[in-house]
């Protein structure tokens, strides 16, 4: 009698004591998993870090006009908002002036402003022509433009030709569509990244 | 020989383990007698059992709760007693003559009460707490907090999208209701209408929702109500168990795996544990007709707890971690607003896609994790005082739809917004029972927050520093019949932000501080009717990207800008609830008006700003008057013990009082009707049943003019089905069920998603599920003889 229960305490002990090591192991097991997972946060910073160039902002659109021929002064239309989208309104926003019966070639150059130095993203899009495509809507007759560039299947339109059929007033449209993998040589697919109108004077 | 041996290792063992059983055992002649007594009502706890394991002795008590444990030597021995429906207590007890001890076990709901303060789970309140049921609780199993919530009546959800959803209380959302996940006030980045709160569902036993602004007992912004996300309480009985769930979806072929481990020790009963572990893998969803590009998700989570808990003392650790990658649909981001224009014209979305796993850009990588640690001692007999400390810390990360075009900087693959969030929060509360008809408690409360970001900007980095003190009573009548209860609160909060302007940084300070009342009453008309009425105030502060946020939001192709002098939005909330049971009829019914005065909303301004990507229209945050009422109504009928039906009908108006126009984004009226079958159990199958239910959402006209691109999509019904039962197996009970939504496949588009304007909502989604719940072990030393 006395063995057996000595024996049965002792089972149970076992048993016990199996449960306690397992519980324990456990246990030990989550501490590790949860302190060793817990996330470090940088929150206790005095002031905030400086904002880097890590977002990419177009801030400026050049187009530089030059005559053909060469008789006719350049010309140059700009906008400009320099923080980006949101937040300061645009400073520079100018209207294209144009002489009559001129056939102008014109490029376009993009600026990032928001770093110093500017970074010119026309030069990103150059590389990835492929992806991107300019199209440009006149609001009036007079004006005439066409894409002179490729990206070796279709045209890009940094480079452009736009003549000059009579003299009056009216809008253009400049668009840049981000189009990868979708490139038909339209203007409908992918999403916008420019759409400025700009009032067009042509004397 | 051996045996010998074993007894001396055994003996070291037991030493080491248990040193203070460990006297010399001498005269054993002596007994150990007392009473059982209930630690409330004082009255014997008759039949309960007072053992010793070592040397194993077991007495029960007698009807008078008397009992004697006879033959001790002298020493020390650690002594359990144990009551049905109770914890077993222990004690420590010195023999050294004829000892006299008596026991105060407390039953487990006491327990609980006092040991989950935030749980609520004992108390009445006079504020309509609505809570999910078990069969909606596994219908929604696998679904996101916001969806399963919507089962709730009167709680919808604002969703961007199938995968990101946010729960609507009264037609408030956001910032404006509170979430309370496990006892602590969830700090996420709750502001944003595409930032659904990160928690597990699966970690929740219970989800129920407080309808109606609730300042005094939760603190600044339960202006629309609050919602409990509670764990299942941890194991009370030896042993080692856990449950295991599996559910699959056909839309978006999502596969969702749970499962929970939790013990408790036979040797020290207070000591408990559980782990939990979620994993989440979803594709591309359909809509009846065709696949929505980049609408796949992942998810991992997990959770672990241990807690020594004692009746008179105790305290419990939990930590939780949330991870999710969402991928963003990708034709909902836009370039400008001639492309939305463009996009809501189409058809069908512009970009088409096939079934895909693949996460792309636009995507969102959300990690939320919270530590929490709470002790409680009870003071005296009538009271028990509290201590909770919570770390929380959020990071969200938003990835663009397009890396940059620099290279280098593509190759970095950064977000284009990150925020982290981290949080501190203490609380200390004192409750105390009924006494003279009056219990109630007392606490304060604190919070230190931080927030940085890095990537475009949208909200500056802040400080953010809060403290609350609060009192609530409660008093019931001598018949029980009637209960009032009353609160006040202060709180004030302190903000500093720091952020760039011309190329310095500026840190503007903000204070707010206000005061919170609540006056409620129960009142018990018989057993089967129950009638509450409360009248509350809550309040919160403008919230940081009502202040300071400045840009483009590219899901909405608009300009939000925020003002710095907006001021704090108070709501005095007034609500009636009624709930009537009787064998066949059940009524619940809700109502409610809440005012909010300097109510916060994007008001449209006249001149769209211009950029470089064309003109967009521009909002700014003001404050207006605000006016919400409505009514929640569910009947339930059984035409026979099988059968019955339920219909739900929940109604709101909301009104600019300022202007006299209706709200924007407000849920449209909603009615369902259901009927379940309800099967006889037998032997293996218990529980089983069918339903059917045909939901309907009406078109919502009240609109204000000019606030949106489109008017409201069209009203809808939608017709559901599940079923669902338990089968025996051994000594399991497995439960398995089938969800059909939307089972028609209707081609709908709802009003509070805001993809409406591009893709159609979610198609036929059949579900399976299965519970199983497991033991891999169970003492035998504790309960028999």
């Amino acid at each position: 009698m006395k063995t057996n229960s000595k024996t049965s305490m002792k089972t149970n002990m076992k048993t016990s004591m199996k449960t306690n090591m397992k519980t324990i192991t456990l246990l030990g097991l989550a501490c590790v998993a949860a302190l060793s997972s817990c996330k470090k946060d940088d929150d206790l910073v005095p002031v905030p870090p400086p904002i880097t160039s890590e977002v990419e902002v177009i801030t400026t659109m050049t187009l530089q006009f030059s005559d053909a021929a060469g008789i006719q002064p350049d010309v140059t239309a700009t906008f400009r908002d320099p923080d980006g989208d949101g937040g300061l309104s645009y400073d520079i926003f100018d209207t294209i002036r144009f002489m009559n019966n001129t056939t102008y070639n014109a490029s376009i150059l993009l600026l990032n402003e928001t770093v110093s130095p500017a970074d010119t993203v026309s030069n990103e899009i150059l590389d990835e022509d492929d992806e991107h495509l300019f199209c440009f809507t006149p609001s009036f007759a007079n004006l005439s433009i066409l894409r002179t560039d490729t990206d070796g299947v279709f045209e890009v339109g940094l480079q452009s030709q736009w003549t000059v059929l009579g003299a009056g007033n009216g809008t253009t449209q400049v668009l840049l569509k981000h189009q990868p993998g979708i490139k038909d040589g339209t203007c409908s697919p992918g999403e916008t990244d420019i759409d400025v109108t700009f009032v067009t004077e042509i004397q | 020989m051996q045996k010998t041996i074993q007894y001396i290792v055994f003996l070291v063992l037991f030493l080491l383990l248990f040193p203070w059983t460990a006297q010399a055992q001498d005269s054993c002649s002596y007994q150990l007698s007392g009473y059982v007594i209930d630690e409330h009502n004082r009255l014997p706890l008759s039949n309960s059992k007072v053992y010793i394991k070592e040397p194993r002795k077991v007495v029960f008590a007698d009807s008078t709760g008397y009992f004697v444990l006879p033959d001790l030597c002298s020493g020390t021995y650690e002594v359990y007693c144990k009551h049905i429906g109770c914890d077993a207590v222990s004690k420590t007890i010195t023999i050294e003559g004829n000892t006299e001890q008596s026991f105060y076990p407390e039953h487990h709901v006491d327990i609980d009460a006092v040991y989950v303060i935030a749980k609520k789970k004992a108390e009445e309140i006079s504020l309509a707490t609505r809570k999910l049921s078990e069969k909606d609780k596994n219908e929604t199993k696998g679904l996101s907090l916001g969806d399963g919530l919507t089962r709730l009546n009167g709680v919808r959800k604002l969703s961007t999208g199938n995968n990101i959803s946010k729960p609507v209380i009264h037609g408030l959302h956001s910032n404006r209701i509170l979430i309370l996940n496990n006892g602590v006030r969830q700090e996420g980045q709750q502001w944003g209408n595409e930032h659904a709160p990160e928690i597990d569902p699966f970690i929740a036993d219970e989800l129920a929702v407080v309808k109606g602004a609730n300042g005094v007992r939760y603190g600044p912004d339960a202006i629309g109500g609050v919602i409990l996300v509670n764990p299942k309480e941890l194991r009370k009985t030896p042993g080692i168990g856990g449950e295991l769930n599996l559910v699959g979806f056909t839309n978006g072929f999502q596969g969702n795996a749970s499962a929970t481990l939790d013990g408790n020790s036979n040797k020290f009963p207070a000591f408990r544990w559980r782990l939990q572990g979620t994993m989440k893998r979803g594709g591309n969803v359909k809509s009846p007709d065709y696949y929505l590009k980049n609408t796949g998700s992942k998810e991992y989570n997990f959770s672990a707890a241990v807690a020594y808990l004692k009746p008179k003392y105790g305290i419990d650790f939990f930590y939780s971690q949330f991870n999710t990658d969402i991928g963003i649909f990708s034709a909902s981001h836009f370039g400008n607003l001639t492309d939305l224009q463009q996009a809501f014209e189409a058809e069908e979305p512009l970009e088409s896609a096939n079934f895909s796993y693949d996460i792309d850009r636009p995507r969102q990588h959300i990690e939320h994790e919270l530590f929490k640690t709470k002790a409680y001692l009870k003071t005296g007999k009538k009271g028990k005082v509290s201590l909770t400390y919570a770390r929380q810390y959020n990071k969200r990360l938003e990835y663009d739809k397009h890396p940059p075009l620099n290279d280098s900087l593509a190759n970095l693959n950064l977000p284009a917004l990150q925020f982290e969030l981290t949080t501190h929060t203490g609380e200390i509360v004192w409750k105390h029972v009924r006494m003279n008809s009056f219990k109630g408690s007392v606490g304060i409360n604190g919070m230190y927050q931080g927030n940085t970001y890095k990537g475009r900007f949208f909200i500056p980095n802040f400080r953010k520093i809060g403290a609350g003190i609060f009192w609530i009573e409660n008093w019931k009548s001598k018949s029980a019949k009637l209960e009032i209860e009353s609160g006040v609160r202060f709180d004030n909060i302190y903000q500093r932000v720091y952020m760039w302007q011309g190329g310095n940084i500026i840190s503007p300070a903000q204070n707010y501080m206000n005061m919170s009342g609540t006056v409620g009453v129960i009142y018990k008309v018989n057993k089967q009717f129950t009638l509450r009425s409360n009248a509350g105030t809550a309040w919160r502060p403008p919230n940081i990207n009502e202040l300071f946020s400045n840009g483009l939001h590219h899901g909405a192709a608009s300009i939000e800008i925020g003002d710095s002098t907006l001021v704090t939005e108070k709501a005095i909330n007034l609500s009636v609830s009624a709930d009537y049971k009787r064998k066949r009829l059940s009524i619940v019914f809700d109502a409610y008006s809440n005012v909010i005065n300097d109510f916060i909303y994007l008001k449209p301004t006249l001149v769209p700003t211009l950029t470089i990507k064309g003109a967009f229209p521009t909002f700014v945050h003001d404050q207006v008057n605000a006016h919400l009422r409505g009514v929640d109504l569910t009947l339930n009928y059984a035409f026979t013990k099988e059968f019955r039906l339920t219909s739900k009908a929940s109604i709101l108006r909301a009104v600019n009082q300022t202007t006299r126009e209706h709200l924007v984004m407000m849920p449209a009226d909603r009615f369902e009707n259901s009927l379940e079958y309800n099967f006889k159990d037998i032997e293996k199958v218990k529980k089983a049943y069918v339903s059917v239910s045909m939901a309907s959402v009406l078109k919502q006209t009240r609109v204000p003019e000019d606030m949106d691109y489109a008017n409201p999509p069209e009203g809808y019904s939608l017709l559901n089905f599940a079923a669902g039962m338990d089968i025996s197996l051994k000594e399991q009970s497995i439960s398995i069920g089938i969800s059909v939504n939307n089972l028609l496949n209707t081609r709908y588009r709802d009003y509070l998603n805001r993809f409406r304007y591009f893709a159609d909502e979610m198609g036929r989604n059949i579900s399976l599920r299965v519970k199983v719940p497991f033991t891999l072990f169970t003492p035998k030393s504790i309960y028999n003889q």
